[in-house]
């Protein structure tokens, strides 16, 4: 990857006025879908994504059905219109993988073994696509799945982080993803403190690459917390604390 | 006198350290306990348990269900409780030890499409909900309207010791049968009574989670308020702690109330 421009101007700002340690704006609305299980719409700076989670429902094929533990599938597809030139609706390799990826990042965190012989359907669906849409994806699949009342050990919360100018940045946009040095998307789970999806993208020294990860860590950190706001907004209101009574 | 404690919860919260016993919706890590699901965290002397404030209905033993007959086998039938698994009713439960496929005609009981009520004998991670209607009251719904509301709203249906059915039941001139699996069945004589019966449980499934639900559904029914009623709750009480109770005691006293009918 060659850069062409510079990415952080003068006053250490980025392309978008963020700073090199600002999350774009996190927005999460809980419950989107009626018709689905669960749902959730999140605005990740540019991302407009839509969650819904079926399930625990039937396996069709029968034959997928695993008997010690539910099915869990994903599918990541983003719209013709989500791009500024349209982009086939068919599966590409980039989705395919995204599906996969983002599967393996939600599985630690579900307590699959409760519902054997069951399945649990994801569909992530991009509208408009910037870039980090894989890790607003896993953000909101896992609110969704919350939603969806499936049994979690924790949430996962996903970040970007990603050399831009030789300077290891927060959140990276569409415009530093194709421009910049390297992209580090990082999903995580905050309780249980543990890594559960990791890309590389681009070169970086091991103190790059350090620094990186924690500065991705910290940003999924951020992000949890919009998180357990938008669920906590959806199911008890602007209530944060039960009132104590004594039976 | 227990003390209970009661909080909101979202996956991955601590609800409590030390040595609790983990009763629902909760797991032990380390020495911390987690809550799985969305809901209201309960600590009390015997463990701690969450009550989940969402997902579809898994079903357990001994439950009370209301399902649809879809198909039949030569030896039982198969029952959609709107669940992930697809219950069976052997036929042997309904005709006895000596029944034979040749004999007997199992479209005599239940053809495809009739509605049951029905308990879940047998469940487990093996093996598909296995049905019973060898209770009273169990069998085939003849008539009435059938309607699906989430599972975990049904304690809230049902309210504290079934006050809040009872009131439905009363204003509406109907009878409404309640499984635990989300079905509603609403019989009553006129259709009016029904339309509005099945508004009131509209209303319920989704103001669930608010406060002073039965004095709403109380205006909606036009139900003259009593005394007795308005010291149960209070306006400008805590705004939750209404919903909570509810939805604790009645997970426990639903099949009571079922068997009352």
């Amino acid at each position: 990857m060659t850069q062409t421009r510079n990415l952080i101007d003068a006053n250490g700002k980025r392309t978008d006025g963020r700073g090199i340690d600002e999350l774009r704006e996190v927005k999460i609305t809980v419950g989107s879908v009626k018709n689905a299980d669960g749902s959730a719409f999140i605005e990740f700076g540019k991302n407009k994504i839509l969650a819904a989670v079926y399930g625990p429902r039937e396996v069709h094929p029968k034959h997928m059905a695993q008997s010690d533990r539910c099915v869990l599938r994903c599918r990541y597809h983003m719209s013709p219109f989500s791009t500024d030139t349209r982009k086939s609706p068919a599966p590409s390799r980039r989705e395919v993988e995204i599906s996969k990826v983002m599967r393996e990042s939600l599985e630690p965190a579900l307590i699959l073994e409760d519902y054997p012989r069951a399945a649990i359907d994801v569909f992530v669906e991009v509208l408009q696509s910037d870039g980090g849409s894989r890790c607003a994806g896993i953000t909101a699949a896992a609110v969704a799945l919350a939603d969806a009342g499936i049994n979690m050990r924790d949430l996962v919360a996903a970040c970007a982080a990603g050399k831009v100018d030789e300077k290891i940045v927060l959140d990276i946009n569409d415009t530093e993803d194709k421009e910049g040095g390297a992209d580090m998307p990082v999903a995580y789970m905050p309780r249980m403190e543990q890594v559960t999806l990791l890309q590389l993208d681009g070169r970086l020294t091991p103190e790059q690459f350090n620094e990186c990860i924690d500065k991705a860590i910290g940003g999924c950190k951020m992000v949890y917390e919009i998180q357990k706001q938008a669920l906590m907004q959806k199911y008890f209101g602007n209530e944060t604390e039960l009132k104590e009574e004594v039976q | 006198m227990h003390d209970i404690k009661r909080r909101y919860v979202i996956p991955g919260d601590k609800i409590a350290e030390g040595n609790f016993r983990p009763l629902m919706n909760v797991i032990k890590a380390g020495n911390s306990l987690i809550a799985t699901r969305i809901g209201i965290a309960e600590t009390g002397r015997d463990g701690v348990k969450v009550i989940p404030l969402s997902g579809v209905y898994i079903p357990r033993v001994n439950d009370l269900v209301i399902g649809k007959v879809v198909d039949h086998s030569s030896l039982s039938w198969e029952v959609d409780i709107s669940s992930c698994f697809s219950a069976h009713l052997p036929a042997q439960d309904v005709f006895g030890r000596d029944f034979s496929p040749a004999r007997d005609d199992m479209t005599r009981h239940f053809a495809v499409g009739d509605m049951i009520t029905a308990r879940i004998m047998a469940f487990d991670r093996t093996r598909d909900p296995m049905l019973t209607v060898q209770d009273r009251d169990l069998g085939k719904i003849p008539r009435g309207e059938a309607l699906k509301i989430s599972a975990t709203r049904v304690p809230r249906l049902i309210g504290k010791r079934g006050s809040m059915i009872q009131t439905i039941e009363q204003a509406t001139q109907t009878r409404v049968l309640i499984g635990q699996n989300g079905i509603v069945v609403v019989t009553g004589r006129t259709p009016e009574g029904i339309k509005l019966a099945v508004r009131a449980i509209k209303m319920v499934e989704e103001e669930a989670h608010t406060a002073n639900l039965t004095q709403r559904i109380k205006v909606l029914l036009n139900v003259p308020d009593t005394p007795q009623e308005t010291s149960r709750a209070p306006v400008g009480s805590a705004p939750k702690s209404e919903q909570v109770e509810s939805t604790i005691d009645e997970v426990e006293e639903e099949l009571e109330v079922e068997g009352e009918k």
